[in-house]
């Protein structure tokens, strides 16, 4: 240790790449999340209120993403399907798409958790003032379990946040891809992680403290 | 078809190695988590910053950069690691963490009362520890630890991105040779599923019946 | 035998309910239940837990759906298209729209905890009676001064003490103009201090002249906000009649020993 000569100002030059890598990072997870909360829920109301036969697909669904490799759905959908059947997307679309599957198959637990913790006496309540079973869902139940959900959602953020790293195996250049790359041009190794290893630690405890302000605000407890 | 079938024995190899890569990380995970998971629900403030510090810091950062930091970060101030126990390492300092957070969990949530009736019965620090709190805390742990080690093997697969070929990265060099990529990747897929399944669903039937 | 005193209602009655009948499982607990509630009028039901009272009044607002006999609100058959061969649940929509016609105030209040006193009310104004946000937001502030909560229209319920909430809970039902009112052991959840506050405004309505049935264990109060009283046992209505009877002279054997457990009440004849 004692030999190593820091040199910040070479990787300095670089810190845009790692700022864009980061905006980059927080647009993918926003993005899957996003998605992935809508199959959540979609799911989660089949399940609930839906057909019986299509509970077991999707349970099937649900198992199968969270028993495999982030890295391997990665690959499966970037190189996989593109190889099978005749499509064509780009890196950032493919993952994306990726990680909202596997949020999605997170998240379907939790909307489950959050529309089932909806006390019975709220739906009874709208249903007394003459609401439909569809508004129902729409001003009561949604609402309310959203709000129940948010911590799990909060959690889920700053990791899906973290797992994007996992897009530069794809070579998406998002914040861990643009660490690489700054470190193969500039062989300043420890540097380069002195500046990018805080840069993930600050952004996820701030997402995380942003999102339990908003948690007090919002939250409803069980 | 034949082809796939010719493949197989290379894809177990990779598989056995990433058996074994998530055996040691659990291993010495368990052996460096479950003392500082103690000290971070017993011991004095002094004893658990630094844990809880170790802890926050480790999982505020990505799996995949702290491999990266152990094997190419690590070198620059002459630490040189072979890639397999870099990964070793970098997996099992990320699992500690867990571990740590899992055993205080455990002890945390066991009611005060449990103590204080132990205490009342005239129970020594020892005694209540091994006769009251860790019997309880063990059904506590483990749901989260079976979980956890699901999330250790679907772990491993980074290492592939070190040059560990482990059932990822021969997937990969299997798929280069033979061009056939979707239903290898299926394969390998049925093959992490086909580990992690079962422990997943014991973690589940652990959670019922403990918590 | 019910030993009904049958006090037929001046005009025809708002709620006609005739050998309703309700089973959970194998329990059967409405065994043929026979009620009628003019309007205006203000029954209380009394009765041991289990007796059927809650689920009565669940049925009227078909918060439970009944198993045989009819609920009619103003001629309306409550759950089921009429045809008395094969009866057929209503669709969502209609039992929507019959539904406001029969408010229903909560013991555990049921307000949305996200939304504010004030859009609580307005929720159901808009979305089942169709007023535009302005005549809600007026409607909820005229309800919200009624029950003496001015200046709580803009509080979400967790800033709220219970009776506060239970009174914007009579508000929400109030404000959609119900033929009748339906009160499920409004005060159960409140502390001690807070009844007083509650029961003043539902004493308000009461005096109104809004029709009202409430299912309650504040016999002091049942004797005197009610028109009638009505005691439930096992599934059957086994007393209707006026207050001053029912607590004054409590020939029935069941009754007297439901009553001796409110200790402390004790009933005037007068």
């Amino acid at each position: 240790m004692a030999n190593y000569h820091f040199n910040f100002a070479i990787v300095w030059r670089y810190a845009g790449k790692l700022f864009e890598g980061l905006l980059l990072s927080l647009e993918l997870a926003a993005a899957s999340i996003a998605i992935g909360m809508a199959i959540g829920l979609v799911l989660a109301l089949i399940s609930l209120d839906g057909p019986k036969w299509a509970r077991p697909l999707i349970a099937a669904y649900v198992e199968f993403v969270r028993n495999v490799p982030l890295l391997l759905l990665v690959y499966l959908v970037f190189y996989g399907i593109p190889s099978a059947i005749d499509l064509q997307y780009d890196a950032v679309t493919s993952f994306v798409a990726t990680l909202s599957i596997y949020s999605g198959a997170y998240l379907v637990e939790v909307m489950r958790a959050g529309l089932e913790a909806v006390p019975r006496g709220l739906i009874e309540a709208g249903k007394s003032i003459g609401l439909t079973p569809m508004k129902v869902l729409w001003h009561v139940r949604l609402p309310t379990a959203m709000r129940i959900a948010l911590p799990s959602l909060s959690n889920t953020y700053v990791s899906l946040f973290k797992d994007t790293s996992i897009a530069s195996a794809i070579a998406v250049p998002e914040l861990a891809y643009g660490m690489r790359w700054i470190e193969t041009q500039t062989f300043r190794t420890v540097e380069v992680y002195l500046l990018a290893t805080p840069i993930y630690l600050i952004t996820s405890y701030a997402i995380l403290l942003l999102l339990r302000l908003a948690e007090r605000r919002y939250a409803i407890a069980r | 078809m034949a082809t796939l079938i010719q493949t197989l024995p290379f894809l177990v190899d990779g598989l056995l190695t990433t058996l074994l890569v998530s055996a040691c990380v659990i291993v010495l995970s368990l052996i460096v988590g479950l003392p500082l998971g103690c000290v971070l629900a017993f011991g004095p403030l002094w004893a658990r910053a630094p844990i809880r510090l170790y802890a926050d810091f480790v999982r505020g950062v990505p799996i995949l950069v702290l491999l990266y930091f152990v094997y190419y970060g690590l070198p620059a101030i002459k630490v040189n690691l072979p890639s397999l126990l870099a990964a070793i390492v970098a997996l099992t300092a990320f699992k500690s963490a867990q571990i740590i957070e899992i055993t205080r969990g455990s002890f945390q949530s066991i009611p005060t009362g449990q103590t204080e009736a132990a205490k009342a019965i005239g129970l020594s620090l020892f005694d209540r520890f091994v006769h009251v709190l860790a019997p309880q805390a063990a059904r506590r742990f483990l749901p989260p630890f079976v979980n956890s080690v699901v999330d250790t093997v679907k772990g491993s697969s980074l290492v592939s991105l070190l040059g560990i070929v482990d059932l990822m990265l021969s997937l990969q060099q299997v798929i280069g040779r033979t061009h056939v990529a979707l239903p290898l990747y299926l394969i390998g897929a049925l093959m992490y599923f086909a580990i992690n399944f079962p422990l997943s669903a014991l973690s589940r039937r652990l959670e019922k019946r403990f918590v | 035998m019910a030993e009904t005193d049958a006090r037929a209602s001046a005009t025809t009655p708002v709620i006609a309910i005739e050998g309703l009948t309700k089973s959970f499982g194998a329990n059967q607990v409405l065994k043929g239940v026979d009620l009628r509630v003019g309007k205006g009028e203000v029954v209380a039901i009394i009765g041991p837990s289990g007796s059927g009272k809650t689920t009565l009044l669940r049925c009227i607002n078909f918060l439970e759906e009944y198993d045989g006999g009819s609920i009619r609100i103003d001629g309306t058959e409550v759950g089921y298209r009429d045809g008395t061969g094969s009866r057929k649940r209503r669709g969502d929509r209609e039992l929507a729209a019959i539904r406001v016609d029969a408010a229903m105030v909560f013991q555990q209040f049921n307000l949305f905890p996200h939304l504010t006193a004030a859009q609580n009310i307005m929720l159901g104004l808009m979305k089942s009676r169709g007023r535009s946000k302005a005549e809600a937001r007026a409607i909820a502030e005229k309800w919200l001064a009624r029950v003496g909560l001015a200046a709580k229209v803009d509080a979400l319920p967790s800033q709220m003490s219970g009776g506060q909430q239970q009174r914007v809970g009579i508000a929400r039902a109030v404000a959609m103009e119900p033929k009748v009112l339906l009160l499920d052991e409004i005060t159960s959840a409140l502390d001690p201090e807070l009844v007083g506050e509650v029961l003043a405004v539902v004493q308000e309505l009461a005096a109104e002249g809004r029709t009202m049935i409430l299912v309650t264990h504040e016999m002091a109060f049942a004797q005197e906000v009610a028109d009638r009283v009505v005691f439930t046992d096992q599934g059957r209505i086994v007393i209707d009649a006026p207050p001053a009877k029912v607590f004054g002279e409590q020939p029935h054997e069941r009754l007297r020993s439901f009553l001796s457990r409110f200790v402390g009440f004790r009933p005037n004849p007068a």
